[in-house]
C-alpha cells in the first residue's frame, strides 16, 4: 500500500503553484531496455512464422505498446491502441488488393495503364487514413491525439509539390518536405487543441542543399577513387550483371578501406540529415501553449548509427532490439516539452472507430511519410 | 488494492488513487471525490506487455493506470480472468524461451533462404511472361557498348558464320526467347561471352580467338543458352527481391541499417549465382551430347579462359562462378596457372 508513488516515475504530477506561470522543461523518457524487447520481438517473430504471418497483427500491436507504452513524459506514459483484428483486415485487404492487381496485370498488361492514375489519387487517401488511424489510437494522458487532415491537403503535399518539385529540377525538393511534415503536423491534435507547425522554408533548404552537396562531394570522391582501384576486367564474367560487393571483392585491401571510408561519408550524412530533419520538424511543434525542443546532435546519432550497423552485421541480426531501444532512446531523450507548466490542462474530443485499411497500405507498399 | 492514478475521461488530469478486485465481482475505485464501482465485465483490462503502464478502463472512457504489472497479475489470477494474450507475456518474459524461439527462428529462416526462396522464384518465374525477360535486359546492352565495348574487328565472313551456327543452335528451341548473337571487341574485358535475358548472347572477339575449334565456341554458347532457357536473371531478380523482402520484415526499422538490407540480398546473390553457373554447365554439356560434340570442349576453353584471368579460378563467399577445378578437367599447368 505504500507503494503509492511508484508511478510518479520521480516527477511530479501536480502542476507547479498557479501564482507563478514559470516556464517549466519536460523531458521525454524512454524506459525500454534491449533485452527484454529482444524477448518480445524474438517470441512474435517465431509465433508470425508458426502462424504464417496471421500473428504479425498482434506482433505489431505489442511492438508499438512497448515503445509508446516505454515513452514518458512528465511520468505519464504515452499509449497505443490499435486493435490487431483492425489490422489484420488491413493487411488482408491491402494484399489481396495487391495481388489481385498482379494476377490481374497478368492477363490484361494494359490494365497497368489504368491502375496508375489510380495509384496517384490514391497515395494521398493512403497518407490521410494511415495519419488519421495512427494518432487516433495514440494516447497520453488518456487523451487520444486525433487528425483533421483532408484528402485535398494529402493531394497538395504528396503529388502536387511532388510535380512542382520534379518541374523546376528538384529545387524546390526541400520545400516539398517540410509540406509533408506540415500535412502530417499542423493537421494533428491532442484531445481537442490542434498542433502548430512553426518551422519556415529556409530550415528545409539549408539542411537539405547542405546534404545534397555533401553527397554530391562525398560520391564525386569515391568515384575517383573507384576508378583508381578498378580494372572494369574480371566483372562482366557472366550474363548476370555483378553487384557492386563483387566488384569490391575483386578489389581487395583497397576495396575493403573504400567501403570503410564511404560507410563512415554515408553514415555521417544519414546522420546529419536525421538529425536536421527531426529537429526542424518536431522541434517546430506547438501545442497550446507547449513547444518541443529537439536537440539531437550529429555525432551521438552517427556513433549510434555506426555501432548498430557492426552490432547487427556481427550478430547476423540479434542485435536488432538493442539498435531499436538505442536509437530510440537517443531521439525521445533529446527532446523536451517547454510548457507552462500543467501539461495536464487539456480536455477530449471524440473518438471515433477507423478502419486500418489506410495505414497497413502504407506499410507495405512503404509509402515514405517523411515522419 | 493496487495504487495508481485515475482519469475521468474528459481531462488529461489525473488523480492518485487505488484500485481494489473486491471478492465480489466489483471493481472498486478509492481515493476519488466519487468512488467509482463496476461489475468486473464491465472493465477493460489491457494485456500486459513488457513493464508499461497497465490501463483499466470503465465504460464511459475513464481509466485508472497504474505501473504494478505483478500485483495486477495477482489480483486477476485471483478472480480467475483468463486471456491468450496472457501467455504471451509469460513467452516473453522468459530468458529460455526466448533462446529456444531464437534457435527456431534461425532454422525457419536457413531452410527458407537456402529453399523456399529459390523454389517461390521458379514458380514466379514460371508463371511469369517471357516479355518479362525483354523488359529486364533491355538497354543493358547499349550501356556495356557505351562503356566498354568496341565494335567488333572480326572479318564481315566470320561473323556471319558464326550467326549462322547460333541460329541453327537456337533454331528449335522454340521457347519464346529471341535468341541472337552480338559480336564485340571485349578489351578491357577481354575473352568473354554472355547472355543478355532477352536471349542477346554476346561473344568478344578475344574468346573467337582464343578458341581452336568452332566446337568449343558452340560449347559456350550452349551454356549461355542454358542461362536464358533457365530464366537466371530474372529468377536472380526474384530471389534478391525475396530475401530483401525477408530482410525488411526480420529488421525493418532502424534507419542505420536500411543500407545493408540493401546489401543483404548480395550476399546471397555470389551463392545463388554458382548454382545457376552450374545449372548452366549442365546443359551446355547436355546440349552438346545431344549434338554429338564432345564435352571436352567445353572444358579446354573454360581452362584457356581461367588461364588468361589468374586468380578467378579460387572460389570464395563472393565469386559469381564456381572454381574451375569444380567445372573442368584442365591441364596440369592450366591448374597451376589458377
Amino acid at each position: 500500500m505504500n507503494e503509492a508513488t511508484s508511478l510518479d516515475g520521480g516527477a511530479s504530477i501536480a502542476a507547479p503553484v498557479a501564482a507563478t506561470p514559470a516556464r517549466k522543461l519536460f523531458p521525454f523518457e524512454f524506459r525500454g531496455n534491449g533485452g527484454e524487447y529482444f524477448r518480445i520481438w524474438i517470441v512474435n517473430l517465431l509465433l508470425t512464422i508458426i502462424t504464417l504471418g496471421i500473428y504479425s497483427a498482434w506482433a505489431k500491436v505489442r511492438r508499438l505498446r512497448y515503445f509508446y507504452g516505454n515513452t514518458l513524459l512528465d511520468g505519464h506514459s504515452f499509449e497505443y491502441h490499435g486493435r490487431p483484428l483492425a489490422i489484420l483486415k488491413g493487411r488482408l485487404i491491402v494484399v489481396g488488393l495487391y495481388f489481385g492487381f498482379l494476377l490481374l496485370a497478368q492477363v490484361m498488361p494494359l490494365v497497368v495503364l489504368v491502375f496508375l492514375p489510380l495509384i496517384i489519387f490514391g497515395l494521398p487517401w493512403i497518407v490521410m487514413r494511415s495519419r488519421l488511424f495512427q494518432l487516433r489510437m495514440s494516447s497520453y494522458r488518456n487523451l487520444r491525439f486525433n487528425f483533421a487532415g483532408s484528402y485535398g491537403g494529402a493531394m497538395g503535399a504528396f503529388v502536387g509539390w511532388y510535380l512542382l518539385t520534379v518541374i523546376t529540377f528538384g529545387i524546390l525538393y526541400p520545400a516539398w518536405v517540410r509540406k509533408r511534415v506540415q500535412y502530417t503536423l499542423d493537421n494533428s491534435l491532442y484531445g481537442t487543441q490542434p498542433f502548430e507547425f512553426k518551422t519556415g522554408n529556409g530550415e528545409y533548404f539549408k539542411f537539405c542543399y547542405i546534404t545534397a552537396g555533401l553527397s554530391l562531394l562525398a560520391y564525386i570522391v569515391g568515384a575517383f577513387a573507384l576508378f583508381g582501384l578498378t580494372a572494369i576486367k574480371d566483372v562482366f564474367t557472366s550474363g548476370i550483371p555483378p553487384t557492386g560487393l563483387q566488384m569490391l571483392s575483386a578489389l581487395g585491401v583497397g576495396g575493403f578501406l573504400l567501403i570503410l571510408v564511404a560507410a563512415i561519408a554515408g553514415f555521417s550524412i544519414a546522420a546529419y540529415y536525421q538529425a536536421s530533419f527531426i529537429n526542424a520538424s518536431f522541434g517546430g511543434v506547438e501545442i497550446g501553449s507547449n513547444s518541443v525542443l529537439s536537440d539531437l546532435k550529429v555525432a551521438p546519432l552517427m556513433w549510434i548509427y555506426v555501432t548498430n550497423l557492426l552490432g547487427i552485421v556481427f550478430t547476423l541480426g540479434l542485435f536488432y532490439p538493442w539498435a531499436k531501444v538505442r536509437q530510440t532512446r537517443y531521439q525521445l531523450e533529446n527532446m523536451q516539452v517547454d510548457s507552462d507548466g500543467n501539461l495536464g490542462a487539456f480536455t477530449a474530443g471524440a473518438t471515433g472507430a477507423t478502419s486500418a485499411v489506410g495505414e497497413e497500405a502504407g506499410d507495405f507498399f512503404d509509402v515514405d511519410f517523411g515522419l | 488494492m493496487i495504487s495508481g492514478r485515475y482519469f475521468d475521461g474528459h481531462s488529461a488530469t489525473a488523480g492518485e488513487a487505488r484500485i481494489e478486485f473486491g471478492a465480489d465481482g466489483v471493481v472498486r475505485v478509492h481515493g476519488l471525490a466519487e468512488p467509482v464501482a463496476v461489475p468486473l465485465g464491465q472493465v477493460n483490462i489491457s494485456d500486459r506487455v513488457g513493464n508499461i503502464t497497465r490501463r483499466v478502463t470503465f465504460p464511459g472512457g475513464a481509466v485508472f493506470e497504474t505501473f504494478q504489472n505483478d500485483a495486477m497479475d495477482r489480483a486477476l489470477e485471483v478472480h480467475n480472468v483468463k486471456r491468450a494474450t496472457a501467455l504471451v507475456h509469460w513467452l516473453e518474459a522468459r530468458w529460455p524461451v526466448a533462446l529456444g524461439s531464437l534457435v527456431a527462428v534461425a532454422l525457419v529462416s536457413f531452410a527458407f533462404l537456402r529453399w523456399g526462396v529459390p523454389a517461390l522464384a521458379d514458380w514466379t518465374a514460371k508463371v511469369l511472361p517471357t516479355a518479362t525477360d525483354r523488359a529486364i535486359g533491355s538497354g543493358s546492352l547499349d550501356v556495356l557498348d557505351r562503356v566498354a565495348f568496341r565494335k567488333s574487328e572480326l572479318s564481315d565472313a566470320r561473323q556471319k558464320e558464326l550467326r549462322a551456327r547460333f541460329a541453327l543452335m537456337t533454331r528449335d528451341l522454340k521457347d519464346g526467347h529471341a535468341y541472337e548473337l552480338e559480336l564485340r571487341h571485349g578489351a578491357a574485358i577481354g575473352a568473354n561471352a554472355f547472355a543478355l535475358p532477352s536471349g542477346i548472347v554476346v561473344m568478344t572477339d578475344e574468346l573467337v580467338e582464343m578458341s581452336k575449334t568452332d566446337d568449343e565456341l558452340v560449347a559456350v554458347l550452349a551454356h549461355e543458352i542454358g542461362h536464358v532457357r533457365g530464366r537466371h536473371a530474372l529468377r536472380q531478380l526474384l530471389q534478391a527481391a525475396g530475401v530483401s523482402a525477408i530482410a525488411l520484415a526480420l529488421l525493418g526499422d532502424v534507419s542505420s541499417i536500411s543500407g545493408l538490407l540493401s546489401a543483404a540480398p548480395a550476399l546471397l546473390h555470389a551463392k545463388h549465382s554458382r548454382d545457376f553457373e552450374r545449372e548452366a554447365d549442365a546443359f551446355g554439356k547436355k546440349w552438346l551430347r545431344e549434338h554429338n560434340i564432345a564435352e571436352s570442349n567445353f572444358d579446354a576453353i573454360l581452362c584457356r579462359m581461367s588461364e588468361e584471368h589468374p586468380g578467378s579460378g579460387d572460389v570464395d563467399y563472393f565469386s559469381s562462378h564456381p572454381a574451375t577445378s569444380e567445372r573442368a578437367h584442365c591441364t596440369p599447368a592450366q591448374q597451376r596457372a589458377n
